[in-house]
């Protein structure tokens, strides 16, 4: 295979990351639900044909590690040209539920031509049949709590949908409709992708492209050798908790440095547990790959050359290595939180919120899904921003107006949690406050976490404060469920950040 | 006669059309006071053209006084008064955070801090009022605000649909403080999503008085030089009277850039092409904008320095490509160009000034599509042997001859910016193929085949007078409001009478604000399917049926995304109007026939050939050559021909 030069894989990278980007705006543009379009809950990528990460769009870190698990659950599958693969099981490609992927793989034109890779795209949808509207339950217990499960199937066969599958996952879900324009939106974005890693194949070659993609993977591989050198080797610890209902599971991080490569042995973890904190092996991967970045070349291409130097041990059973059938909905949006956490205070930084302040609220009506940010933790040479999703997340916030307008929800405050933030030399960032009125009967779904433990500071600073959870003024557990009245009010103070070194 | 005056970053431009001629004046440009360079520029046109102030009819102005207070961070001291329990809206704006990898990366500072946001105890709904104003109150509040308030924004609740509660508030700012200005939301930005429209509120609010007082020193110093006042160009590419463009600091923050991108679409109508691209390439940055229909493609709002601007502004991307692009080799072995420039001091390492890092200029100089014996403009001459030098350093450490290294440099660069152009065509549904386009400022016509070829676009405008094109597009610019309404109509509420009517309000709005009662009105739809956030903006008669917006956005939605939905329920969230006044005619001019200056070895790509020299002028043209364009270079590769005349250079291959 011929090696590319500094210029063709230069414009290679461009080429890629442009086919990724492209993607994406398709799908958020084409979406119908508010959780895709405004929050841009979603992640596109491109793989070659051996099913390994040639790109990635830059949207969510949390779909990082999870996207190659899915492509990796179809990749042994035949395939033809115009097949489009979906799945949303997290022990088979997945992450939770409300995640579904859409895989589509790409050929070279004509009746002969060979599999060139495949595009894929991951949206967070609204609704996914659980028993609680919203699909993310404070309480469930097993997977089949937490709605549909699909295990990696044909949705398009050789260009022909296929209905009846479609309506057999759609119906089952709340607001059908949405959950089909949403798929849809996923499937052009694929289409797209395709196009485009077709035109980049049949402008340099198929031979070309090959080599290309395995040159971007080494080059991504080098640039995050070259900083992991950087660091001191050696090993580092770091503990932490989550909030279960059932009281904290402890978690435990070895973190050894070893020249160019770096080892992350979870062993020593919790074992999976009967809530929802748990999460797939994709999940935790994902969490340590965005911290290693952090620490490392925040602006490497994101593709599966990057990810090379890191080794991740969490043992099976484990709450970061769950089995089926293990209910997950929390294990994605905050247990990863933690993961990164973990790697993060190993390698002394004082941490952010460490959660999504995950609210959902529903009724046979309609379905609202929000994730608020909080107090970043401060780093050695900056104070930590406010009001900012800190880690795994990155999604935008729901407007009061649209809010109002689409829900029956009144906004009584959505204002910075002044003082939230721990002091420092440098202090963390401030948490938020955002208090909503029910206007109708309707359910509530939380599931939050640093209610019990505060988000610690680093060399000295203070921690953030803790966040809050309050029906009526009367305080919640951080993982609670149900119901609202007319007139009800729900209030979240979220977490401020730690801050970093003595004030 | 017509003036354009466009302020740019080192040079303030002007340009004056008479019958039959476009005469230019060019300045060093002053930004302690941009007036001073304006008149300088002004002075120097008026001299080329033995023409006297008072023989210009209509004075048209583009400036960066907006856009650079904002930037710098220099902006007018400013107060909110906003809903109670929502006064930190704009500190917490959409809760993303601006990097994912850098967590301590920040969103720009707040304007207004904590101690200067007063709570209104109010409230709205999307019904109507649910809590009348405390009017009493909020004097009070106002009455207690720290010294030295210059300026109020006022954004509350639900404000653009209910705008009583905006209104009684600006009132009670006059009474308390009768200096300040007062900039309210639904005046501003009268659109849906508060963040943004409070954000945009609030920098109109702090870049006014700032404006107010540029303009008022403009005045003054072109009364006594007897020269009539000055319009002023708008981000969306419309020009107003001083005093309305003074009353709103906000809508005048992209006024340079669209200058350039209104031009831009002249230049493309008027070589015969209706869509295009304006790739408007200096030493720092380029500048890319979209033309559809003649007219250069407006969007509805965007960030400048990280901040919401919620305001119909010409669809202008930058990147930071330009010929001061410094080239590198990264950790991981690939050759990068920018986003680190070397500007104007040091400059490239060809300017003799100190730079030792080869630019894109420095590649260009080393393949021979810059002249080594030419000096550029503002006289700068170009040493090759340091050109060399630099890439052939870069060249060592990245294990390739020097001057593959230079065809390199232009490689990753052209990728850079075909990147940008793709961000304003094929994001937005378009493909690029089928566009022509129109390259100018002084590096873009050198690019524009490489770029065009990058993207298969086969189609390239480079306007003779490339140098000084904004200030061109400012003369010609037509008179224009655009105004913005946000109603939210769906279901049965969305009916022929319904949107007439917004429209028809809109309208006699611009209308009067222009003192034009002609003028013609032209409407856009943004609509979407219920339960969609993003809208698609549908041109259409001022006096729609509700059939045939749901027809033409059916057909929007399917062109851009690929399918429509017979079944969802349209919603129109806001209407746009645009009420224009044509612009001047630029006369067309004869020019002489082209001449052939010479030759020189240029590569192209992999090969060395030798190419024609040529001074512009009239006729048919063919490469490899290289055209000597006042102020810019054009480079005509082989596989690629053309023609010229007075206006400019088309090539097509």
């Amino acid at each position: 295979m011929s090696r590319l030069d500094p210029i063709a894989l230069q414009v290679m990278l461009g080429a890629l990351r442009a086919a990724c980007d492209e993607m994406g705006v398709v799908l958020v543009r084409s979406a119908h639900s508010a959780n895709v379009k405004e929050r841009r809950d979603a992640s596109t990528a491109l793989f070659d044909a051996g099913g390994q990460m040639a790109m990635q769009a830059e949207h969510i870190p949390v779909h990082l590690g999870a996207m190659p698990s899915a492509v990796a659950s179809v990749l042994a599958e035949d395939h033809r040209p115009g097949d489009a693969w979906i799945l949303n099981d997290p022990f088979a490609g997945g992450t939770h539920l409300p995640d579904i992927t859409v895989i589509s793989p790409v050929f070279e034109r004509g009746a002969r031509g060979a599999l060139l890779g495949f595009a894929a795209s991951r949206a967070h949808h609204a609704d996914v049949g659980a028993l609680e509207p919203g699909s993310m339950p404070a309480d469930s217990t097993t997977l089949s709590d937490e709605g549909v499960v699909i295990a990696p199937t044909r949705l398009v066969a050789a260009g022909e949908l296929d209905r009846e599958l479609l309506e057999s996952v759609t119906s089952r879900m709340r607001a059908p409709r949405q959950r089909e324009a949403d798929l849809r939106a996923q499937l052009a974005a694929n289409r797209t992708g395709g196009e485009r890693l077709l035109a980049l194949a049949e402008r340099i070659g198929v031979e070309r492209l090959r080599a290309g993609i395995a040159e971007t993977l080494d080059y991504a591989e080098r640039r995050t050798r070259a900083r992991i050198a950087e660091l001191d080797d050696g090993e580092r610890c770091a503990e932490d908790v989550l909030e279960a209902p059932e009281g904290d599971l402890h978690l435990t991080l070895r973190a050894a440095v070893r020249g160019e490569e770096v080892e992350l042995d979870f062993t020593a973890s919790a074992a999976q547990h009967a809530g929802n904190l748990n999460c797939p092996l994709s999940v935790t991967l994902s969490a340590c790959w965005f911290a290693l970045r952090v620490l490392t070349d925040p602006d490497v291409p994101p593709c599966a050359g990057a990810y090379r130097p890191v080794a991740v041990v969490a043992p099976e059973g484990s709450l970061l290595n769950a089995r089926r059938p293990a209910a997950v909905a929390a294990g994605n949006v905050e247990t990863s939180s933690r993961v990164a956490d973990l790697v993060l205070g190993a390698f002394g930084h004082a941490l952010g919120q460490g959660t999504m302040n995950n609210l959902t609220l529903g009724n046979e009506r309609f379905t609202y899904y929000e994730t608020l940010g909080g107090g970043q933790g401060a780093c050695a040479d900056a104070d930590g921003p406010s009001a900012v999703h800190v880690a795994m997340s990155n999604t935008l916030n729901t407007p009061l107006e649209a809010l109002e307008l689409e829900f029956p929800l009144r906004a009584i405050e959505y204002s910075v949690r002044r003082g939230s933030g721990g002091r420092g030399a440098h202090s963390g960032g401030e948490g938020v406050v955002r208090e909503i009125e029910a206007l109708e009967e309707m359910r509530y779904s939380l599931i939050t976490e640093r209610r019990r433990h505060p988000p610690p500071g680093a060399a000295g600073g203070e921690p953030g404060a803790p966040g809050r959870n309050l029906l009526n003024g009367e305080e919640l557990a951080p993982k609670a469920s149900g119901t609202l009245r007319p007139g009800d009010r729900l209030r979240l103070e979220t977490p401020g950040g730690g801050g970093h070194g003595e004030s | 006669m017509v003036l354009g005056v466009d302020v740019g970053g080192t040079f303030t431009d002007a340009v004056l059309l008479t019958s039959g001629a476009v005469h230019t004046g060019k300045a060093p440009s002053t930004p302690g006071d941009q007036s001073e360079g304006v008149m300088a520029a002004v002075d120097e046109a008026l001299r080329a053209a033995n023409a006297a102030p008072a023989d210009v009819e209509r004075f048209v102005h583009g400036m960066t006084v907006a856009t650079n207070a904002l930037l710098e961070g220099r902006t007018a001291c400013t107060a909110l008064v906003a809903t109670e329990g929502f006064t930190d809206l704009e500190e917490l704006g959409r809760q993303a955070r601006p990097e994912l990898y850098r967590l301590c990366a920040a969103h720009p500072e707040p304007i207004v801090p904590a101690q200067r946001r007063v709570a209104a105890a109010e409230r709205s709904g999307s019904d109507g009022v649910s809590k009348p104003l405390d009017t009493e109150a909020l004097e009070r509040q106002l009455g207690s605000l720290p010294e030295g308030v210059e300026a109020v924004a006022v954004c509350l609740l639900w404000g653009f649909r209910h705008p009583g509660h905006e209104r009684s508030a600006a009132e009670a700012v006059a009474r308390v403080l009768p200096d300040a200005h007062v900039s309210t939301s639904h005046e501003t930005a009268g659109v849906f999503r508060e963040y943004e429209r409070l954000a945009t509120t609030v920098i109109d609010a702090a870049l006014s008085p700032l404006l107010r007082r540029y303009l008022g020193r403009l005045a003054e110093r072109t009364r006594e030089a007897g020269l009539r006042d000055a319009e002023v160009m708008l981000s969306s590419g419309g020009v107003v009277s001083a005093a309305t463009a003074a009353a709103h600091g906000a809508w005048t923050v992209l006024s340079g850039p669209a200058g350039g991108a209104v031009a831009a679409a002249r230049a493309a109508a008027t070589a015969g092409a209706q869509d295009g691209v304006g790739l408007d390439m200096g030493g720092t940055s380029c500048d890319v904008s979209l033309i559809t229909g003649g007219r250069v493609a407006v969007t509805s709002g965007r960030e400048v320095g990280g901040r919401p601007l919620a305001l119909p502004m010409v669809d202008v991307h930058t990147v930071g490509a330009g010929g001061g692009s410094i080239a590198w080799r990264d950790a991981g072995g690939a050759l990068r160009a920018g986003p680190r420039s070397a500007g104007a001091d040091p400059g490239p390492a060809c300017y003799g000034r100190g730079g030792t890092e080869p630019t894109v200029t420095d590649a260009s100089l080393v393949l021979g599509l810059l002249d080594a014996d030419a000096p550029l403009a503002g006289g700068v001459a170009l040493d090759r042997a340091a050109a060399t030098d630099a890439v052939g350093r870069l060249a060592a450490e990245l294990g390739l001859e020097a001057e593959q290294t230079a065809a390199g440099i232009l490689r990753v660069a052209t990728a850079e910016m075909a990147q940008a152009v793709r961000v304003v065509t094929v994001e937005r549904g378009i493909d690029p193929r089928n566009l022509a386009l129109v390259a100018f400022g002084g590096a873009g016509p050198l690019h524009a085949t490489a770029i065009a070829e990058e993207l298969g676009m086969a189609r390239v405008v480079a306007p003779v007078v490339s140098g000084v094109l904004s200030a061109l597009g400012l003369a010609v610019s037509e008179r224009r409001r655009d105004l913005v309404e946000s109603v939210l109509l769906a279901g049965a509420a969305l009916d022929a009478g319904s949107i007439a009517a917004a429209v028809e309000r809109l309208a006699e709005r611009g209308r009067d604000e222009l003192g034009a009662p002609d003028a013609e009105v032209r409407a856009t739809y943004d609509l979407r399917y219920e339960g969609q956030a993003f809208e698609l903006g549908v041109g259409g008669d001022p006096r729609p049926e509700p059939s045939e917006l749901r027809s033409a956005f059916d057909e929007a939605h399917a062109d851009r995304y690929g399918y429509h939905d017979p079944g969802a329920v349209l919603e129109l969230v806001s209407v746009r109007v645009a009420v224009a006044l044509p612009g001047a005619e630029p006369a067309p001019a004869s020019a002489e026939p082209a001449q052939r200056r010479g030759e020189r070895r240029v590569r192209f790509g992999a090969d060395w050939c030798d190419a024609a020299v040529l001074a512009p002028g009239e006729g048919d043209l063919e490469g490899p050559a290289i055209v000597q364009l006042p102020g810019s270079t054009l480079a005509v590769p082989p596989g690629w021909s053309g023609r010229a005349d007075a206006q400019a250079v088309v090539l097509e291959r």
